[in-house]
């Protein structure tokens, strides 16, 4: 009997312990709870955007309550983030877009990396290996990229176009030989916001089609040199489009601030085309009303037959997870979310593209779908090479582009490259 | 008499007010209660002011990149800052602005003050308009300014084509020749109240009997502001002059809205370039050694007029 008693009761605590074990495991494969914290830095339509989409994603998961931290900055958030780090804050997920700052993370060792998170949810399905690329460094990915933006594209309105009977250019030659008729319509070919970063999107433009993406990595890693003649080729393609009467004079160029310059080329026609991120639809159909296709569109920048025209360069949001991330279920689940078609249809409400490829393209208006048919059939693709650079070399980089705008003579070309290089020597 | 009665034997500031204390402080004498009472506020000063400051020089003798951990340098980031381009061309942008924006804002504001002390009555909706300025913040300042620089549709050069003056018409904050000038035109009109102010207060001082003698003589207005309020409003000159001075040192948030420091640095003071070091570039001890340079040039500009203005005091 005793013996009988001993059995049973070995197979009850067993079969309770499985029981147990089985419950706590379906319990959190199902239910999400806790607080989800995440360092989000996102204002304006894309801060509203985030705001919908961690609705969504708690609406989903009732269990999980996100919580932002919003790192006090104006411009470039990373001072902000950082200051938020270096304050003991706990968070799970930081919204990153900055690969040179994905780099510092992981050097500091504030980020992990997701590879088996990859693996056991499946994203490696849901994004393509380019964008994989885009958050891998080494052999270890610490991104999930979550919407992308096609820099490549030249923003115009339909009208201006119209107006000065030209068609979008598809070569530098028609490139060059439209700003003549368009100066005799009134408008100015280019507006170029120079007075803090946006002036450099040509540059990077320029560069990208002369010496091709393979090269802008080798200069972003510092194993290329700003006085290489790659260099000098972009800036003298700038100097003969400035030459060719493209923009405005030097000095306000550098007057002008990024929505100055989207207002003069998608709002008032004042000038025709502008070069920056996927933000100006949404800033042209929700603040300007505009219909995307019908008033305004992209063409990608123009073909220089230099063996680079199907490279496109893009920008990029990521979710990184912390090292000191305390709710990692909620986390990836939360990551995951984003590559979901639901997200993306959120995201397709603000202009904005998902790289998932969950996501049927019809969701989306024509302006974004050009976009990324661009970016999905690119033979390469090439982040933004002033998010590329360190700290010091990223700032320095700009302030050499507004002396070169100033005066674009080949002297300048000569004293902007070699300041360039001598800063870049201490940048790594 | 009876306050002078009770008075404590070490009392620094006459007649004790011990009969005035709640019990519990009745014990103490006047120089015990006053440290009494100034502890919570020398905590906060100590917490908010001292420590940063501490930290601060700390700070200076790291080098700092980002988030790499920090590596002690010694004084390495005060002896690269003093063959920095960069910081040197911050300093003498700094001295010019400092100078010229504190000259003008005083100038003015003194100016003002003496035309206003001719009829204080009419013009003291004039004087609330203009110190208003003063307290409007130098954000919301900045935004107006750009409205009125900007070069496309900018307030001023629309007023110059209006007058046929389309020649005088520029980029006012993308020439790096007109940038500073502009940037310190628009910190004149938020700092011009404050000099009104103390330079009013310094008039409405002067005893009534000077005016009427002059009066009496036959002096007219100018002669009454030349020689009778100019010379004794010096005092309220003086103050604004030091209040001034040490803000237009510590000026950031108007040169970060209007130019970003730019174009080409032309507009970057010490105050900008501390902030591109540490919170652009990332080199907080860097930061925190030109943060330091900036400090010592404050102390060095007001300590002096302190103990000048303080120093006999009773």
């Amino acid at each position: 009997m005793l013996r009988m008693d001993t059995t049973k009761r070995t197979t009850l605590l067993g079969s309770a312990a499985v029981l147990l074990g089985l419950a706590c495991s379906a319990g959190s494969a199902l239910a999400l709870d806790g607080e989800l914290v995440m360092i989000n830095w996102l204002g304006g339509a894309q801060g509203e955007m985030m705001e919908k989409l961690q609705e969504d994603f708690e609406a989903k998961n009732p269990g999980v309550e996100i919580r932002n931290v919003i790192p006090q900055a104006s411009g470039d958030a990373r001072g902000g983030i950082r200051a938020v780090l270096m304050g003991g804050e706990q968070a799970d997920l930081l919204i990153n877009t900055w690969p040179a700052f994905r780099a510092e993370l992981i050097e500091a060792g504030m980020i992990l990396p997701l590879d088996a998170s990859y693996e056991s949810n499946g994203w490696g399905e849901k994004l393509g290996e380019s964008w994989q690329a885009l958050s891998t460094v080494g052999e270890e990915n610490y991104g999930v990229t979550y919407t992308f933006g096609d820099r490549s594209g030249i923003w115009y309105r339909t009208d201006t176009m119209a107006k000065a009977e030209i068609d979008p250019p598809a070569t530098y030659e028609e490139f060059l030989s439209g700003f003549g008729a368009l100066n005799a319509a009134g408008v100015t070919p280019i507006s170029v916001p120079a007075k803090v970063w946006a002036h450099a999107e040509w540059f990077e433009s320029l560069l990208l089609r002369t010496a091709g993406a393979d090269y802008m990595t080798r200069l972003a890693s510092g194993e290329a040199s700003w006085t290489d003649p790659e260099v000098r080729t972009a800036l003298s393609k700038w100097q003969e489009m400035l030459q060719s009467g493209c923009c405005d004079d030097g000095n306000t160029m550098l007057a002008l601030d990024w929505d100055i310059s989207v207002d003069a080329a998608l709002k008032t026609g004042d000038a025709a085309y502008v070069l920056m991120g996927m933000w100006l639809n949404t800033r042209a159909k929700q603040e300007y009303g505009e219909t995307p296709g019908e008033d305004f569109n992209i063409v990608q920048f123009p073909a220089f037959d230099m063996g680079h025209d199907r490279e496109s360069m893009v920008d990029a949001k990521e979710l990184n997870m912390l090292s000191a991330v305390e709710n990692r279920e909620a986390a990836e689940a939360f990551m995951g979310y984003m590559l979901t078609a639901d997200a993306a249809g959120i995201m397709a409400e603000y202009g904005l593209a998902s790289p998932s490829t969950e996501v049927d393209p019809s969701i989306y208006d024509p302006v974004i779908q050009k976009s990324v048919n661009e970016v999905t059939s690119a033979d390469k693709l090439q982040f933004v090479l002033g998010d590329l650079l360190p700290g010091d070399l990223g700032g320095e980089y700009r302030i050499a582009l507004q002396r070169f705008l100033q005066d674009p003579s080949d002297e300048t070309i000569d004293a902007v490259t070699q300041q360039l290089a001598l800063v870049a020597q201490g940048a790594y | 008499m009876a306050l002078a009665e009770t008075a404590s034997p070490d009392g620094p500031i006459g007649p004790s007010t011990a009969r005035l204390r709640p019990a519990a402080l009745r014990q103490l004498s006047d120089t015990q209660a006053a440290w009494l009472l100034l502890t919570p506020l020398l905590l906060f000063f100590g917490v908010s002011v001292i420590y940063p400051v501490i930290e601060t020089i700390r700070l200076s003798f790291f080098e700092i990149r980002g988030l790499a951990p920090p590596k002690f340098d010694g004084f390495g980031n005060y002896i690269r800052l003093f063959s920095d381009a960069n910081f040197l061309n911050s300093m003498k942008v700094t001295l010019v602005w400092a100078l010229t924006a504190t000259f003008f804002s005083v100038l003015i504001g003194w100016g003002l003050a003496m035309l206003c002390s001719l009829n204080p009555q009419k013009t003291l909706v004039f004087r609330v308009m203009i110190f208003a300025a003063y307290g409007v913040s130098e954000a919301v300042s900045g935004f107006m300014w750009l409205g009125i620089y900007r070069p496309d549709y900018g307030l001023l050069n629309g007023i110059l084509e209006a007058i046929g003056l389309t020649n005088l018409t520029q980029p006012w904050l993308g020439n790096p020749s007109t940038a500073l000038g502009s940037v310190i035109v628009a910190y004149v009109w938020t700092q011009v109240g404050l000099p009104l102010m103390t330079c009013f207060a310094s008039i409405q001082s002067i005893p009534k009997n000077l005016f009427e003698a002059a009066y009496i003589d036959g002096a007219k207005s100018g002669s009454v502001m030349r020689h009778i309020i100019a010379p004794l409003s010096m005092p309220g000159v003086r103050v604004a002059i030091f209040i001034n001075l040490l803000n237009s040192l510590k000026a950031f948030d108007l040169i970060f809205m209007l130019t970003g420091g730019g174009p080409v640095r032309s507009t970057e003071t010490v105050g900008f370039f501390m902030y591109r070091e540490s919170m652009l570039n990332f080199k907080l001890g860097y930061g925190a050694a030109s943060t330091v340079i900036l400090l010592i040039a404050v102390l060095v500009v007001s300590i002096p007029l302190i103990l000048k203005r303080t120093g006999d005091a009773k």
